[in-house]
């Protein structure tokens, strides 16, 4: 971090100096970056439109497997945003300092995560425009919504993720957006004064903001546990073998900070190279963060052996069958793969050489986005295809629009985080500054 | 803004809005009750039923057409919406098949022809009127009496009323009037009655009133005769415990797995064995009948070795037929369909004819009084001579009548080519097909449900034909194209409607007429006779005795399909929608090869293979059929063209075998829209164990049982009656609405059929079928799913989808272990004027919605209205769903099971009942009775 000789004040205007540089005008390469993302973005919207016009069909969900690629996504990125919260606000309250270089990106990743994520439920709806029939509000129908379904849980789990973590974040920012608003004139300067809500800096403002962050971190930090384990719980309240095991919650939590720490490697190397933000995010951060992804993946790997012994050893005959199809039935492939990428490559980790390699943890964690994905899939498809009666047993396969629109999810969260990095201040400032001066 | 200024806005917004709601179109639905109603009572809402008669296949069941006053089109008018079984009809007794439940989709086919039409010299189709018609008709006949050529008329499967005019027709014109054309002529059976009865006529099998049956290849239960009353009467048969039942076949069938003892013959063998067993009955002395010694001496004796041997049964099955043969009552020997379709079927015959006669043939079992009307069938005798007279230019004015022989006939005797070779044909048909297509001048011909007619189906019964709905289109009944013709003018002084109840009349008197007119049927005293037995002929015909030489080739036999009889139903989408029970296929053609033809080629489903016949070639994907022999290969037909065709010159029989084909892979693969997943059911709990119900303990409930106050619908499904033919499935769709979604759906696994038969192999030995549909769980996983509350636990124990408030997260298909539910993915919409069928009671699902069975809830609610009316409670037998109603064998019961009275609630609480997938704790309200019979098969 701060270099010892350097006297305080210096090294702020040096990291103030080096984020403004960072929101300057854009490369060139930039623009090309973003016009992809959002061409994908608009793509998957345009076949979200389609889909809704023409009907689900032009899918490739069908009898057995109604949840396929879209629940796939969904699961894949609020578990993404799980890992933003945990740097955020789980490891704040445990004030580990080395979270302080990611946290501003992570929560922005977890923000865009929860809003890409949201999108799903609507996109697989059979009748997407009325999905807010999904909320309980009064009507004069006086209907109310299903309490006991998991869909339901997962409405407001997912709501109150995104309310939490957008304000969260949006809070975090707010000292940030005032320094920002120094050195911007003219209509930027109006949006980010608007923005940074009249902060002066007064000591009294400082103990507001202290306490508010703490008492966000306090009420985030069980989020992370809760909105996964009720998104787990949309297959685990089922009765479906493969689906229907109560280690779902935890074994999904831990998959999500998993996949959310891998992504967050996927943003923030690239990002601290073309921002030049060597100094600050040092490769000392990221033997730490990799320490995380390392415990996660053991974590995982423990569920996948614990879910297929307690199918063994439990006796009952679907559930032996249904793994016994995981392992060497028609998804085999995708299920060995998602092996090798979730914990044989992770594997590695335990060498402190390959941790303090910062190529080789980019690499890494595009297979451990690959991988999680995958045990999504695996999960929801294979347990669908092959259930009780054998004459229902049928197969799976994504067509275009569920391709179409994957992209379209991965172009609307990279377009954010790509607008993110040129319009938000991507560093903490406050909080790098005040490690500096401890 | 002030007070004032926003009251005024108020009050403007306000009433605009109240005067724009109202001229919506779509909400208010003027109901103006009719102040002259056409025929009948008709009232908005309450249907209308008609009694007429089933012509989808020659059987002649008694159908009774529901006759819905409905919108379409913004006008209202009377449409038929579905078929069902009149309840007391001798034939089929309230059952229908699902070739006659999808009847309506012919009434409303969009192929059907609108106009008469004529060719022009060009070759292109002129429209004409009627009296162009008659006049044309003349002019082309002054030129065929000029040339001296001979004028012919062919239909198909003719009698009653229609048959006389038709006669009387022909005289006056100078007609020779052909054997009527069906592909399924029964020649041998006939011909062999004719040797040894002196009856050339097909006898009603009365399967209800044996205690033991043996077929020999034929169908019984699919298309053979009558198959609806046969499969009624196996139902009734099956209730005494002593009923045994023997199918031996070379191929596999539905029936065949429906017997107690499947019995895998080598083709052609069949003689053999029957020589066997009557010299095998006569030598312990079993007969009831005595033969002379000459005539049992010709006919041939084979060892217990020989037999089974040449006949590839194994000894002990031959030994336990004979000995449960010989202790039976009454026994019944069937031989049709395949077994007597080759070289030797006409000795099957009549060795089966010998056999029933020493066995003691009793009019109980074998009735030929009632015999039924294949007198005026031809036989391919018949045909290659009319093709030999095309040939030779001989053929006049050439009428053909409801037939198909260009799509019938094999491919290499080239009828099409030949029909050219008639001066003037003429097709009269209501649907397109490829013989109508090729004529000169093409009539259209209303549909049975629009005509006027009777028939007689077997001798004794009487059935009508009513007018269900107006015509259509601009087309008239056979008769009255044929008066109109006799009167020599358009305009006809007579109708055929008149002619016909003349006719009734003079037969019948009036009174017996009414009772026709309203209960579809009557019955007539037929004169006793007693059968005897023509020795001279049957000995002139054993003195040649010819012995088979059983070859083992690769043969390939066309076998009669349930869902297309002998092709001619295979035009109609539902019988298409619907798979095949034993394969499970839908749509397309395919070609059944046995496990051990796969695995020599290594060949998979869906691969393509080119099937050689001397010259003739055609390529199909294979499907793996488990259960049929080697060396024997399996086609449908309709669903494949026949081939080539040999037929026996002594009787005119078709041959259904083809023997040496030559089988190789080209490479390809075809997709092929297989329903099932699986045929193995591995003991999961959708079918009994053996000797064990998979009965769960049945501890106390955790959480407050449902609470029923009057009624609590539930279901039990009898496993052993159900044949797997597919008659619930059709009844549903149309009874239904529900959508009719095509091949390429089928092929992602999306068909929607709300109850479906699933097939299962037991033991490689035989197959069960298990009908399967929403089981309305008490304590439904999907229910608890839904976010939306769309699925939801009516108080009468129905589990209920309210279409309107799903939104289509398909959670509640997920969840369902049965998977029961069907989502609709897209907005499927039968085409114009198929959607004239759509039943008015049952709302059209739109995409993104899920759907399932619903045990009829609009009958219920139908039948809880009328009780209302009356102030009273549903009583047993009011409500009965699509699916109960029309199966054949009454396998469905359906109940209200807080009735400790009903049927449905003592079969739900019977020993065999059990419930499917029982384990998982769903409690469905669907309960099966378990199979307790014991198979084996050699």
């Amino acid at each position: 971090m701060k270099p010892e000789n350097m006297k305080e004040l210096e090294y702020n205007s040096i990291l103030e100096q080096d984020i403004l540089d960072a929101m300057r005008k854009p490369h060139p390469i930039y623009w090309l970056a973003l016009f992809i993302c959002a061409s994908f973005f608009v793509l998957g919207m345009i076949t979200w439109v389609i889909q809704m016009l023409k009907g689900m069909g032009i899918a490739g969900i069908n009898n057995p497997v109604g949840w396929g690629v879209y629940i796939t996504d969904f699961v894949f990125w609020v578990g993404i945003a799980h890992s933003g919260t945990l740097i955020s606000a789980v490891l704040f309250l445990f004030r580990a300092k080395f979270r302080n270089v990611f946290n501003r990106s992570a929560e922005a990743m977890t923000v865009f995560a929860v809003m890409t994520a949201g999108l799903f439920p609507l996109i697989h709806l059979g009748r997407s425009w009325l999905f807010y029939w999904l909320f309980p509000y009064p009507n004069q129908r006086q209907l109310w919504v299903n309490f006991q379904s998991p869909l339901v849980w997962d409405v407001f789990a997912v709501s109150t993720y995104f309310t939490i973590s957008a304000i969260f974040w949006y809070v975090g920012m707010v000292p940030d957006l005032a320094i920002i608003r120094r050195f911007t004139s003219g209509i930027r300067k109006k949006i980010y004064s608007f923005f940074s809500l009249g902060w002066t800096g007064s000591l009294k403002q400082w103990r507001h903001y202290t306490r508010l962050y703490m008492f966000l971190a306090a009420f985030a930090t069980p989020l992370v546990i809760s909105v996964h384990s009720v998104v787990s719980w949309d297959f685990a309240m089922s009765i479906i073998p493969g689906w229907h095991t109560t280690i779902f919650a935890p074994y999904f939590v831990a998959g999500a900070i998993f996949s959310g720490t891998a992504m967050v490697l996927t943003l923030i190397i690239p990002m601290r190279k073309i921002f030049r933000m060597e100094k600050y995010i040092t490769v000392d951060h990221f033997d730490k963060i990799s320490k995380i992804l390392l415990f996660t993946s053991l974590i995982v790997a423990y569920s996948y052996v614990v879910e297929f012994a307690l199918a063994f050893y439990g006796g009952h005959k679907f559930e032996e069958s249904h793994f016994l199809y995981r392992l060497l039935g028609d998804y085999r492939y995708l299920y060995w793969l998602m092996v090798l990428c979730n914990v044989i490559l992770p594997f590695t980790l335990f060498v402190g050489k390959l941790r303090r390699n910062i190529p080789y943890l980019f690499v890494l964690s595009l297979f451990v986005n690959v991988g999680m994905w995958l045990e999504r899939f695996v999960i929801i498809v294979s347990s669908l295809a092959k259930d009780f009666d054998p004459y229902n047993w049928g197969i799976y396969i994504p067509r275009w629009p569920e391709v179409f629109i994957t992209l379209g999810s991965f172009g609307m969260f990279f377009t954010f985080f790509l607008i993110f990095t040129k319009v938000l201040p991507i560093l903490s400032l406050t909080e790098i500054k005040e490690e500096a001066a401890e | 803004m002030d007070r004032r200024n926003f009251l005024k806005i108020l009050g403007i917004t306000s009433s605009t809005a109240m005067l724009s709601s109202c001229g919506v179109d779509k909400a208010n639905e003027k109901i103006i009750p009719y102040v002259i109603p056409p025929d009948e009572e008709v009232y908005p809402g309450k249907p209308l039923y008609v009694s007429t008669t089933c012509t989808e296949c020659p059987a002649n069941c008694g159908l009774q057409v529901k006759v819905n006053e409905k919108l379409y089109h913004e006008q209202r008018s009377l449409y038929p919406t579905k078929l069902e079984g009149i309840p007391n009809h001798p034939i089929n007794r309230g059952g229908l098949c699902a070739r006659g439940q999808a009847g309506l989709f012919r009434l409303y086919h969009p192929e059907r022809i609108k106009r008469p039409m004529v060719r022009d010299e060009q070759g292109n189709w002129l429209i004409i009127t009627w009296s162009e018609v008659v006049t044309r008709i003349q002019d082309e006949l002054q030129k065929t009496r000029r040339l001296g050529k001979i004028n012919t008329y062919l239909s198909n499967h003719t009698n009653g009323t229609i048959s006389q005019l038709k006669n009387q027709f022909c005289q006056e014109y100078g007609f020779e009037r052909l054997p009527d054309f069906e592909l399924f002529s029964h020649a041998n059976i006939k011909k062999a009655n004719q040797l040894v009865f002196n009856k050339q006529v097909i006898p009603q099998y009365r399967i209800a009133k044996t205690d033991f049956l043996l077929s020999l290849g034929a169908d019984i239960l699919e298309t053979f005769v009558s198959p609806v009353e046969h499969t009624y009467h196996f139902s009734i048969a099956k209730k005494n415990q002593h009923f045994r039942w023997y199918h031996l076949e070379p191929h596999v069938s539905l029936t065949g797995v429906q017997a107690d003892h499947r019995i895998v013959i080598y083709p052609e063998s069949e003689i053999i064995f029957l020589s066997y067993l009557i010299q095998t009955l006569f030598r312990e002395s079993h007969q009831k009948r005595n033969l002379p010694f000459k005539l049992l001496r010709s006919i041939p004796t084979y060892s217990l070795e020989e037999t089974a041997q040449q006949t590839g049964i194994y000894q002990q099955d031959l030994q336990k037929l004979v000995g449960e043969l010989s202790k039976a009552e009454n026994p019944l020997i069937i031989s049709g369909g395949i077994s007597t379709a080759h070289a030797y079927g006409l000795e099957v015959a009549v060795l089966t004819a010998l056999l029933q006669w020493i066995l003691g043939i009793t009019s109980e079992v074998v009735n030929f009084i009632n015999a039924r009307n294949y007198e005026n069938i031809g036989t391919f005798l018949d045909i290659n001579n009319l093709l030999h007279r095309l040939d030779q230019n001989e053929i006049g004015v050439f009428f053909l009548s409801k037939c198909d022989p260009a799509g019938q006939l094999p491919v290499d005797w080239q009828f099409l080519e030949k029909l050219k070779k008639a001066s003037f044909s003429i097709g009269l048909a209501d649907c397109l097909n490829a013989t109508v297509r090729a004529c000169n001048m093409i009539l259209p011909l209303s549909h049975t449900l629009e005509s006027w007619g009777d028939a007689q189906p077997f001798d004794g019964l009487h059935s009508i034909f009513q007018p269900a709905i107006e015509p259509q289109y601009d087309s008239k009944t056979e008769g009255d194209i044929l008066l109109s013709l006799l009167n020599n003018n358009s305009e006809f002084s007579l109708y055929y409607k008149d002619y016909l109840f003349n006719n009734l009349k003079s037969r019948f008197g009036e009174t017996n007429t009414s009772k026709l007119l309203q209960n579809g049927f009557i019955r007539t005293a037929v004169p006793e006779s007693e059968l005897s037995i023509n020795l001279n002929q049957v000995y002139q015909f054993l003195k040649n005795f010819r012995i088979p030489q059983v070859k083992r080739t690769e043969l390939l036999v066309f076998a009669p399909s349930i869902r297309g009889y002998d092709g001619r139903s295979t035009d109609l989408v539902l019988l298409n929608e619907i798979p095949d029970p034993l394969t499970t296929i839908s749509y397309g053609a395919w070609l059944s090869v046995s496990e051990e033809t796969a695995t020599r080629m290594s060949l998979k489903d869906g691969d393509e293979v080119e099937v050689r016949i001397a010259d003739e070639r055609t390529k199909l994907p294979v499907k793996k059929q488990k259960l049929l022999p080697e060396n024997v290969n399996l086609v449908q037909y309709g669903v494949v063209r026949l081939l080539s065709g040999s037929y026996d010159k002594r009787s005119g029989e078709l041959f259904w075998f083809i023997k040496d084909i030559i089988l190789s892979k080209t490479g390809n693969h075809v997709k092929l829209p297989v329903l099932s997943g699986s045929m193995d059911e591995n003991g999961r709990g959708i079918l009994p164990h053996v000797n064990e119900h998979a009965h769960e303990k049945e501890g106390k409930p955790w959480y407050p049982e449902h609470e029923h106050e009057n009624y609590r619908w539930g279901m039990a499904i009898d496993l052993e009656s159900c044949i797997g033919c597919n008659a619930c499935s059709a009844a549903c769709y149309v009874e239904n609405n529900i959508p009719i979604v095509g091949r390429k759906e089928h092929l992602l696994g999306r068909e929607m059929s709300w109850i479906r038969i699933q097939p299962y192999v037991q033991d490689n030995e035989s197959i069960e079928f298990v009908p399967m549909m929403c089981q309305h769980c008490d304590n439904a996983p999907c229910e608890p799913v839904c976010p939306v509350y769309a699925a939801y636990h009516n108080p009468e124990g129905l589990n209920v989808q309210v279409y309107n408030r799903c939104v289509g997260t398909r959670y509640c298909a997920n969840n369902c272990p049965y998977k029961a539910r069907r989502f609709n993915w897209f907005d499927h919409r039968l085409p114009e004027p198929l959607d004239k069928m759509y039943n008015p009671d049952i709302s059209i699902r739109d995409r993104g919605i899920m759907e399932k069975c619903t045990f009829c809830i609009q009958r219920i609610r139908a039948a809880k209205d009328k009780a209302k009316d009356d102030n009273r409670l549903v009583q047993e037998g009011e409500v009965i769903p699509a699916c109960a109603q029309t199966c054949p064998t009454k396998a469905i019961t359906f109940g209200n099971l807080e009735d400790k009275n009903s049927k449905a609630y003592k079969l739900a609480h019977s020993e065999q009942a059990y419930r499917a997938l029982e384990e998982l704790g769903t409690k469905p309200a669907v309960n099966y009775l378990g199979k307790k019979r014991e198979h084996y098969e050699a």
